[in-house]
């Protein structure tokens, strides 16, 4: 057992950590909070030429072929700020996915575009009668010749609006199917979802085409490659609240020190203490849960029930801080200048992102053998 | 990041050696009671042999050196010798010996050679074994402000108070003991610790009718009790770490008891519970009823946390790595968990959790006695609330200077 980083994660660690500090400091994140249209011109192109996109992918497809727990460290340091945009959905979630179900032809045209940052993938799954499960797929796909047309609608998209392609969960005759469709054809609207919410959209599709080359993997096997992708990403999804945790952990910290009342540092009233040790216990058990998963997966080992249990823990962990960290500083904590609430809205935003909770609790209720 | 308990090949032979080992080793006739208090004096005397040979092995106290009693096992060895002893039920010693496992690192840190030589070799060995004796009726969590007195006459200690909360059943050949020897001085610079011989004359002991004994322990505590110091003689050279220096030696001391070692024994009765609800009896199972379900998925996921906390502290203390709040923080964890686990199984299973009853209970009494201990367990080693107070100093809440965690081996 030895639970250290070794150097190559020190230095991802450690390389991470500056680029945040340097390009994502508190007051540029808040101006991208007050104009989104900001990531998509100042900060992706920065993020993009960094090689981050092709970490998780294998070198035959332009990648690094880091390990799970690499990647999972950069992005905890990129939810330490935390740093919006689509190096999730697109460098790791559809990535993955691809890698999953994608034929060699459409993992050769697309993977290396995905690790050199040229396309922006977002995955189209959830719909307004929302869920990750493939019940709530319902947008049917009507054959039309040797492909499908599109009709309907796909909601809580995450970063759809920086997409240059989509990858669609629909269903067809066989089942649940999944086909690629360029974010900027005709017929494809992306709505920005407004409100407390992070990089939501809606995306309407109206008679939208989709050629056989652009159908990924078997008809109808979609959910099975989407239940492995997402066993493999939850936990990096995860590593990005620990990171958030951890910005909202030491942001309390500084205030508790800083912030006088009564003619003291409000840090040394016990009540406030306990609003910073739960704090702290959130991000702990989101920390040790996430980085034993990602440990099993890893080294290959049956992993389902960790993964469940990370997400479950870190979700509402990272929501949980959150509130934490407003006790501590009340008003000025939710002034939008502070950048407190940078961290409340995305705890929110990622809360039921790849399974709510409830969902993976749920799952665990199986690979705990409790339901048969 | 490696969590592997996966042997190297020298620990699978380490392994191997300690399975064989315990195999020709654990007396004839042991036996586990579900509640440490109904251990036998035939049952003590066992432990006790088993406690004897394993130090003779320097297994008792792994981690001491060699020239004090100790097997100066490395982290390697410790996790499988830890981990074969805790399939078998018990802990290190396998009896209570509270007072050795925090007066051991403790006189390693801060004790003469000459207390080196004479203390360790007697506990590591389990010739001997030890209580700790700090609360007092008038101070719990305020350990500083004890009123037991040792006052110097000549070549010895007289002491004179009352501690309460101590030891086991059975009785024990020394108290590793906190007092105040100077009276008049200024708090936290008025305290030494002693190593007091059970046998002088003036020390009473008096069984506590408890709820449990609690928590945090080691195994087999048996019974708690307040103990009477009437003019007591302690030869001077049993202090320990200098005069009125206690409070600093204490650092150490609680630094052990707080959790910052990590534990790494599984709650059998956790995963025994879990299956026990999977069995179906006359055609039915407790996880049938979806709620109940959800309760033991939630019930799993609180059980992990914690154990995943201890395994962290186990690798920060065994690899020398720094700690700050870890310790506390285990043990915050250790003990709400505890309580809330324990008031799963009783939304889950309902009363049958609450009785030893052999035909309406469940798994032999356990669970009872977890729940039951649950509850008792809050408070040793320092209630929550001073968990969280040690928390928010180790972190620097409200203060530029963060406390340091104290020295551990």
């Amino acid at each position: 057992m030895d639970l250290s980083l070794d150097e190559t994660q020190q230095q991802i660690q450690d390389s991470t950590r500056d680029f945040v500090r340097g390009a994502c400091s508190r007051d540029t994140l808040v101006k991208f909070d007050k104009d989104p249209a900001g990531i998509a011109s100042g900060l992706w192109p920065q993020i993009a030429k960094m090689g981050w996109m092709g970490m998780a992918l294998p070198e035959e497809y332009g990648g690094t072929g880091n390990s799970l727990t690499d990647v999972a460290l950069l992005f905890e340091e990129l939810g330490a700020g935390p740093v919006p945009g689509p190096h999730f959905s697109s460098g790791v979630l559809c990535a993955r996915l691809l890698l999953e179900a994608g034929s060699d032809a459409q993992k050769k045209k697309w993977l290396p575009q995905i690790a050199s940052g040229e396309r922006v993938f977002a995955l189209a799954a959830t719909e307004g009668h929302y869920g990750w499960a493939p019940e709530y797929v319902r947008l049917m796909a009507a054959k039309e010749g040797a492909g499908y047309k599109l009709s309907g609608s796909k909601a809580f998209v995450h970063d759809a609006m920086y997409a240059t392609d989509l990858l669609v969960l629909v269903r067809t005759d066989e089942g649940v199917t999944l086909v690629r469709v360029d974010a900027r054809a005709g017929g494809v609207k992306i709505r920005t979802l407004e409100g407390f919410v992070q990089s939501l959209a809606e995306v309407t599709l109206d008679k939208v085409m989709v050629g056989p080359d652009d159908v990924v993997g078997k008809l109808g096997a979609a959910w099975d490659a989407m239940h492995r992708t997402m066993l493999q990403t939850v936990p990096i999804l995860c590593a990005y609240k620990v990171g958030g945790c951890k910005s909202v952990f030491e942001m309390s910290l500084q205030y508790t020190k800083d912030r006088l009342q009564f003619g003291q540092p409000i840090g040394k009233f016990q009540r406030v203490q306990d609003h910073v040790i739960h704090i702290v216990n959130y991000m702990d058990a989101a920390r040790w849960t996430t980085y034993e998963a990602l440990y099993k997966l890893d080294s290959k080992q049956e992993a389902a029930s960790s993964v469940h249990m990370a997400k479950s823990v870190a979700s509402e962990g990272y929501m949980r801080a959150t509130d934490y960290g407003h006790e501590v500083h009340a008003g000025i904590g939710v002034s939008r200048e502070y950048g407190l609430t940078l961290h409340t809205k995305m705890s929110r935003s990622l809360y039921a992102c790849l399974g709510a909770p409830k969902d993976h609790r749920r799952m665990m209720e199986r690979s705990l053998g409790l339901v048969s | 990041m490696d969590f592997a308990i996966v042997d190297s090949p020298e620990q699978a032979a380490f392994r191997q050696e300690v399975s064989q080992w315990l195999k020709e080793n654990v007396p004839a006739g042991i036996e586990h009671s579900v509640d440490p208090k109904d251990m036998s004096y035939e049952q003590y005397q066992l432990r006790r042999e088993l406690g004897w040979r394993l130090g003779k092995k320097g297994w008792l106290y792994p981690s001491m050196p060699r020239q004090y009693g100790g097997g100066d096992l490395g982290a390697d060895q410790m996790v499988v010798l830890y981990d074969e002893i805790s399939k078998l039920g018990w802990s290190l010693p396998p009896y209570y010996d509270a007072g050795g496992r925090m007066a051991t690192p403790t006189i390693l840190v801060h004790g003469s050679e000459e207390h080196k030589n004479r203390f360790l070799p007697p506990i590591c060995r389990g010739e001997v074994r030890t209580w700790q004796l700090l609360t007092e009726p008038g101070a719990g969590s305020d350990l500083a402000g004890i009123k037991m007195t040792a006052i110097r006459d000549g070549d010895h200690y007289v002491v004179n108070g009352t501690k309460v909360y101590v030891g086991s059943s059975h009785g024990a050949d020394y108290s590793w003991t906190i007092v105040v020897t100077d009276p008049k001085g200024p708090r936290h610079k008025n305290l030494s610790w002693l190593m007091i011989p059970m046998d002088l004359p003036g020390i009473s002991v008096t069984p506590l009718d408890l709820l449990a004994t609690g928590g945090e322990g080691g195994s087999g505590s048996g019974v708690k009790n307040s103990v009477f110091f009437d003019n007591v003689r302690v030869p001077a050279e049993n202090l320990v770490g200098g005069e009125n220096n206690g409070w600093k030696v204490a650092t150490t001391h609680l630094e052990a008891e707080h959790g910052g070692m990590g534990r790494l024994a599984d709650r059998r009765v956790i995963y025994d519970f879990i299956a026990y609800c999977k069995e179906r009896r006359d055609g039915v199972a407790i996880v049938d009823d979806p709620a109940a379900r959800v309760e033991l998925v939630e019930l799993y996921i609180e059980s992990e946390i914690t154990r995943l906390f201890a395994l962290r502290n186990h690798w920060l203390s065994t690899s020398g790595k720094p700690r700050s709040y870890e310790g506390s923080q285990y043990s915050l964890r250790r003990k709400l968990s505890g309580l809330e686990i324990s008031e799963k199984m009783l939304r889950i299973a309902g009363p049958r959790v609450l009785t030893t009853d052999d035909k309406c209970g469940m798994l032999k009494g356990m669970v009872e006695y977890f729940v039951r201990d649950a509850i008792t367990a809050l408070h040793p080693g320092a209630t929550t609330d001073i968990q969280r107070v040690i928390m928010a100093r180790r972190m620097g809440v409200g203060r530029a200077e963060k406390e340091q965690a104290g020295a551990l081996r």
